[in-house]
């Protein structure tokens, strides 16, 4: 008895017209946005290039995770987990692609690490920066991650597939490549969201962006085996799966939305606190502009407060509806918080950055000064010094903005002739939204990403026969009466 | 868990020594109609639960219950002291910065519902210090598997008959547990 996943012409027919629609997406964008040569389109490749090479990466470590703890639970649907790489054939040489063609003045998403490379400013940590982008060490680390997320795709894939079908005795070893591929992903995943991400905007810190972008990476790659479990059923696939397993899927996805919630939020607090013009610069752009204060809260209630309320109770985590629903929804959460961190166009800007640091520090003295007014006036009846005092301190931090704004001024048209590569054209600030563009790249991605993981997929037996946790996985049953 | 109070003092008491065999004979002998009155592992037996038909605990609802009332109680006090009885400007910050209570609030949300949980837990199953428990075989807390039977209310023939079902469902010992008038109650 063989069973393998047919991958029929009709779906192929149908991720093919998904992955038209993409493409009529990108032509949609290019034509539309011209604006900092085709920011707008480059933004929407990386960030869905991005989401789905980590569903992959993600898919891989569920299983190797789940190896290296004598996990029983996942043995079901570890063909699914392991067949979600598919998309790492091409994933990680399309990022490697756009950092290569950002070098080159293709687009401008990494202009403002070429810009760092000469500024004269010395910066806290820019002698290191200087060091880490420096532009042979950027490309060949990038190209070193697509090189060891294929391999690793590519072989796990193989090597599972031997111990699930064939001998049981080489199960131990698929322990250590489990063990070698957790310490690849913990390196390369954290350091490829420094290298494609947070270079975006290259002044913004932020230490904890790799565990950031882990969880919703696990997110995601939680919400899509659901789907794709509850898919396949419907196909009359995977006869032993049940809403057991699928709980545990639940508990998981549940897990991962408030682990999320608690990066973002450590992120965000302290940075609110410290109030560093560095790291401020980075909120401050996006509150400061109506539709990214929108899609910051919006990605904030789908993927914190919908699981929160949603998915704490069992019965809707064993709800195939209810966890179908919440998994797609998630899915376009963690699709938002990506377009938070890539759709400003530009990300940074040597002018626009000098004001808004100007417009923090001016805030700053504003909101002490209401404060203060507020406090004297509330213990003593004489509040008149101190409103005058704030008063000429924010008069000072407009001249200084002035004169910050001038000295910008003269920076730009001093560094023109040296090397700012996309020449004369002005770069102006782009907010984008997702609009009919962003969503018809969003499904043409989707569908690449599944015609991968179902070609994948056909190739292999679903079920891990010779697996020695399989009986343990086919018996979990827990039904209160 | 389940330690009902009643007035009986006299019990069958019958020992497995395998979770697979005795998980099966709760099933065979709740299908017989006998109705079991306790049942002790040395550890916790995936499905027990369910073999003994249950009902799912309320503990976490009143889990709920006590993290609420800690978020309240934190939110609350924060609240008060910033805006009303002691405002202090602390780097600039609004009066009321939420963010920042944010930590302190989930910190008392955990306290209380654990906290809460666990007394709610031991009150419910009479586990208060000074307390001496029942013990129906020692070897509970080793390697055995025990159900306990009240024999109290049951005739002869009944006793004898439940000796017999689990004797046949594979107990290795079966005997009968008789307490003194309110020993460990």
């Amino acid at each position: 008895m063989t069973d393998n996943f047919e991958f029929t012409d009709k779906l192929k027919k149908n991720l093919f017209i998904m992955m038209g629609i993409g493409l009529l997406g990108l032509v949609y964008v290019f034509l539309l946005y011209p604006e900092n040569s085709h920011a707008r389109l480059w933004s929407n490749i990386l960030a869905n290039t991005y989401y789905f090479t980590g569903i992959g990466l993600f898919g891989m470590f569920a299983v190797a995770a789940g190896t290296l703890a004598y996990g029983g639970w996942h043995i079901l649907v570890k063909r699914i987990f392991l067949s979600l790489s598919g998309f790492l054939r091409i994933g990680g040489f399309i990022l490697a692609g756009i950092v290569v063609l950002g070098l080159l003045n293709v687009h401008t998403l990494y202009d403002g690490v070429k810009h760092i490379l000469h500024e004269p400013v010395v910066t806290p940590n820019h002698t290191t920066k200087v060091i880490f982008f420096a532009p042979v060490f950027w490309v060949s680390r990038v190209f070193v991650y697509a090189g060891l997320w294929l391999g690793f795709s590519w072989y796990m894939n193989k090597f599972f597939a031997r111990t699930d079908q064939t001998d049981p005795k080489v199960y131990k070893q698929s322990k250590l490549l489990a063990a070698a591929f957790i310490v690849m992903f913990a390196l390369t995943e954290s350091a490829a969201s420094w290298d494609l991400i947070m270079s975006l905007d290259p002044h913004w810190y932020s230490t904890l962006f790799g565990w950031y972008n882990f969880a919703s990476y696990g997110c995601a790659a939680w919400a899509m085996t659901i789907l794709l479990v509850i898919y396949l059923k419907s196909l009359g696939y995977l006869p032993k799966v049940n809403e057991n397993h699928v709980h545990d899927l639940g508990k998981l996805l549940f897990g991962f939305s408030i682990f999320w919630t608690y990066l973002w939020f450590d992120q965000f607090m302290l940075q609110w606190y410290a109030n560093i013009p560095e790291e401020t610069s980075f909120w401050v752009k996006r509150f400061g502009h109506g539709y990214f204060k929108f899609t910051i809260f919006l990605a904030l209630i789908v993927n914190f407060v919908f699981p929160l309320v949603f998915l704490i109770k069992r019965g809707n985590k064993r709800n195939f509806k209810i966890i179908g629903f919440g998994s797609a929804l998630l899915i376009f959460g963690h699709y938002v918080d990506f377009f938070n961190y890539t759709f400003v166009e530009p990300n940074w800007n040597h002018e626009l950055d000098h004001k808004h640091h100007a417009k923090v520090e001016t805030e700053k003295v504003v909101l002490y000064a209401a404060n203060e007014e507020h406090h004297t006036t509330a213990t003593t009846t004489d509040a008149t010094p101190a409103h005058d005092n704030t008063e000429a301190v924010a008069t000072e931090v407009k001249h200084e903005e002035a004169k910050h704004e001038g000295e910008s001024h003269a920076h730009e048209t001093g560094a023109e002739g040296e090397h700012v590569g996309h020449g004369e054209a002005e770069v102006v600030a782009n907010y984008a939204s997702i609009n009919i563009g962003e969503v018809l790249v969003f499904i043409g991605f989707l569908g690449a990403f599944l015609f991968l993981f179902f070609r994948n997929l056909a190739k292999r037996p679903i079920t891990p026969e010779n697996d020695p946790y399989l009986k343990e996985c086919e018996r979990i049953t827990v039904t209160y009466s | 868990m389940s330690a009902a109070s009643t007035t009986s003092n006299k019990f069958v008491v019958g020992l497995w020594d395998h979770e697979e065999v005795y998980l099966h004979a709760i099933e065979h002998i709740r299908h017989k109609g006998i109705e079991i009155y306790d049942s002790l592992t040395p550890f916790p037996v995936h499905g027990l639960e369910d073999a003994l038909g249950y009902k799912e605990s309320r503990l976490h609802t009143a889990g709920f219950f006590f993290g609420a009332t800690g978020m309240t109680l934190a939110l609350t006090f924060m609240t008060w002291v910033m805006t009303t009885n002691y405002p202090i400007n602390f780097g600039g910050k609004p009066y009321w910065p939420v963010p920042s209570f944010i930590p302190i609030t989930f910190e008392l949300t955990v306290l209380f519902s654990a906290w809460g949980m666990t007394l709610t837990y031991l009150v419910r199953n009479k586990l208060w210090p000074g307390r001496v428990p029942r013990i129906y075989d020692k070897r509970t807390t080793d390697d055995r598997f025990a159900l306990v039977f009240d024999a109290e209310k049951l005739s002869d023939a009944d006793i004898s008959s439940i000796k017999e079902v689990c004797k046949k469902e594979g107990a290795v010992e079966v005997k009968d547990k008789v307490f003194a008038e309110n020993e460990g109650l």
